[in-house]
């Protein structure tokens, strides 16, 4: 009730709805994802209390997962890279005169697997965040060693792919001033490095200038099929075929959405598999199987929430978006993390409560202006990605007003045009970023308190077991590896490359 | 032998490594018992040079360098550079000047109408400066000219 209370005030649900809105339209634009759309407006929030930043930021994350399926049914063209399955049965559905009903299907989808994660995230996050107050430094090493590890095995890449950006991310994490000794570490006499490198400047760089340097607007083009507002309302036999496909989704989709990695991304992917595997019908898939819009819509909603569970319990992110609302929190002046809870109970609960009315709010906005974001993507793109990089900028440098960092983002821009011309995930580096400072602290302080003692690590059974956890899951990447075998991982790389 | 895509991302990330490291020189490692701020960034650093080791030993499954498509480069090349030219210009030209430069070239070097460039530039230069300096109550760079 508290978290309602908290959410209903109108200032709240204004700064929500902004959210959705803002949300929504990064979806719909190819080009720009969830989490350049965070970074630039996270300057706005500075001027907010730490609800509304954190309400109106986690809007826009969960709103460009229902944006992303417009583009997606009605241009084949992602907006964003976790509706890629969508394109294919979406687009579908559109050439045959479905669109509506597709994106009808996608919308209330989204909706239930959202409001499903957001019941689930209320349910498990505090008594996980009640558990984890046990965790001392041993235990934060294990937890972050598992995370790196389950995002290598997690990932469509290989394993030395993965950890070698993790490990890249933590050596950027380690510039600035040593917390435990004072010493300067690679700031090369530049005062704005003393503080280390911002989740921000490289966040943007890599995966918003990185993907408009990659992308001549000759490689943009795309018709769209607009869809008549009276053809929205699916049949009574799209909405049984999408009944069950939308419930294993939001499951799924949740479940996924706990473990690091691009969760969103994935869990669309194994819901496509998933549907096409159960249906009697799987010749269908690819042809406009409503059972494939509506599986991997719920999939990826349900994901994008299961993901602040983590966020929120443990103080871990999962992704460089929930890294970035974590960033945006601490500049707030709010630690994440299982104190959350207990210190901050209006921040939690209205967040939590304000995701319930997001939902809500996005199937009452998706709908029925569906028509208003379909001539967004009338913008031609040699107009829409200078306005891009205009808001990066802006969103860079009016973070810590540091021209340093924009230069960072530039470089980082650079950075990531050339990983994904050597194939290489982004992802991972961020999240090796935002992890570094506590990794070492915890590390350094485990050792300290154990006076050089390794066998701290594996003698305290919480550690010891994550530590088991992460040798498992090393064991079957291993295995993976040497036989070779083309898993949903293999597929998912190539459906990735497909997207590019 | 074919010179492949990982054999150049792991020798870059080796070459990275060695890099760092030998400017780490100062960095105490410390002891077991009493980390010093080195001990992270030079056990990174290590783990860079194995996973690059690994890479290349493993670049048989990448692509050959040579089928890498690169005709997105001079697009690339462009957009960086005029964006690199406005970073540079911004504390002293202010936002609305910079950003409807950097605007107007990058829509200019697309062949588009540059009347329609230049109106389309300055006014979302001022749209965007008054959105964030009044309605969002975000100040932006001002610049000699005091705008």
């Amino acid at each position: 009730m508290l978290g309602f209370s908290v959410a209903l005030r109108p200032d709240v649900l204004w700064y929500g709805f902004l959210g959705c809105v803002v949300g929504t339209l990064v979806g719909v634009l190819p080009g720009i994802g969830p989490l350049s759309g965070i970074s630039i407006l996270l300057p706005v929030t500075f001027g907010l209390d730490a609800t509304k930043a954190i309400v109106m930021l986690a809007g826009i994350y969960y709103g460009s997962q229902y944006g992303g399926s417009t583009t997606s049914i009605l241009m084949r063209i992602p907006g964003e890279a976790s509706s890629v399955m969508t394109c294919i049965d979406g687009y579908a559905m559109a050439r045959k005169g479905r669109a509506g009903a597709a994106l009808c299907i996608a919308a209330v989808g989204s909706w239930i697997a959202g409001t499903f994660g957001v019941v689930m995230l209320t349910m498990i996050a505090p008594p996980l965040a009640a558990f984890a107050l046990r965790f001392g430094p041993p235990e934060y090493t294990a937890l972050l060693v598992l995370g790196l590890i389950f995002l290598a095995y997690m990932s469509s890449t290989s394993l030395p792919r993965t950890l070698l950006m993790a490990a890249v991310g933590l050596l950027l994490g380690t510039i600035g001033i040593d917390n435990l000794t004072g010493h300067f570490r690679y700031s090369f006499d530049i005062a704005e490095l003393g503080d280390g490198i911002g989740i921000v400047p490289v966040a943007v760089g890599l995966f918003g200038l990185g993907e408009i340097l990659s992308t001549p607007s000759a490689d943009v083009v795309g018709q769209v099929i607009t869809p008549k507002l009276r053809e929205l309302l699916p049949n009574r036999q799209e909405w049984r075929q999408s009944a069950w496909p939308i419930a294993r989704g939001s499951v799924l989709g949740f479940l996924i959405g706990l473990t690091p990695g691009s969760a969103h991304i994935i869990s669309s992917f194994l819901s496509y598999a998933v549907e096409r595997k159960l249906s009697k019908h799987p010749e269908e898939f690819g042809k406009g199987a409503v059972a494939g819009v509506a599986g991997p819509e719920s999939a990826n909603n349900a994901a994008s929430t299961g993901a602040f569970v983590p966020m929120l319990a443990l103080g871990l992110p999962t992704g460089p978006v929930t890294a970035v609302l974590m960033a945006a929190l601490i500049v707030h002046g709010i630690q994440v993390g299982p104190q959350l809870v207990n210190e901050h109970p209006d921040v939690f609960w209205g967040f939590v409560a304000s995701m319930y009315v997001g939902n809500v709010l996005l199937l009452l906005l998706n709908l029925p202006l569906v028509g208003v974001f379909v001539n967004v993507l009338r913008i031609p793109y040699s107009y829409l990605y200078p306005l891009v990089i205009m808001f990066c900028v802006i969103g860079v440098y009016t973070v810590n007003n540091s021209i340093v960092d924009v230069w960072i983002m530039l470089i980082m821009g650079v950075l990531g045009y050339f990983l994904r011309k050597f194939g290489l995930d982004p992802a991972p580096l961020v999240l090796g970023l935002v992890i570094s400072p506590t990794f070492e602290l915890s590390l350094r302080q485990s050792l300290i308190m154990s006076n050089g003692n390794w066998s701290i690590f594996f003698g305290r059974p919480i550690s010891f077991v994550l530590f088991a956890f992460s040798a498992v899951l090393l064991v079957l990447a291993l295995v993976s590896a040497i036989r070779k075998r083309a898993d949903w991982r293999a597929k998912l790389a190539e459906a990735e490359a497909g997207e590019g | 032998m074919i010179l492949r895509a990982d054999h150049v991302a792991g020798g870059v990330a080796i070459a990275a490594a060695l890099a760092v490291l030998a400017v780490s020189g100062d960095l105490p490692f410390g002891t077991i018992a009493f980390p010093g701020a080195g001990m992270l960034p030079k056990l990174v650093c290590g783990l860079m040079i194995l996973f690059g080791v690994l890479l290349i030993a493993r670049a048989g499954q990448s692509p050959p360098f040579a089928e890498i498509s690169w005709s997105d480069l001079p697009h690339a090349v462009r957009v960086l550079g005029v964006t690199a030219a406005a970073v540079a210009l911004y504390t002293t030209l202010g936002f609305i000047i910079t950003m409807s430069l950097l605007l107007f070239v990058l829509i200019a070097l697309e062949g588009r109408n540059l009347v329609a460039a230049a109106a389309f530039s300055l006014g979302i230069s001022l749209s965007t400066y008054v959105l964030f300096t009044v309605g969002l109550k975000t100040p932006l760079e001002q610049g000699l000219l005091g705008f």
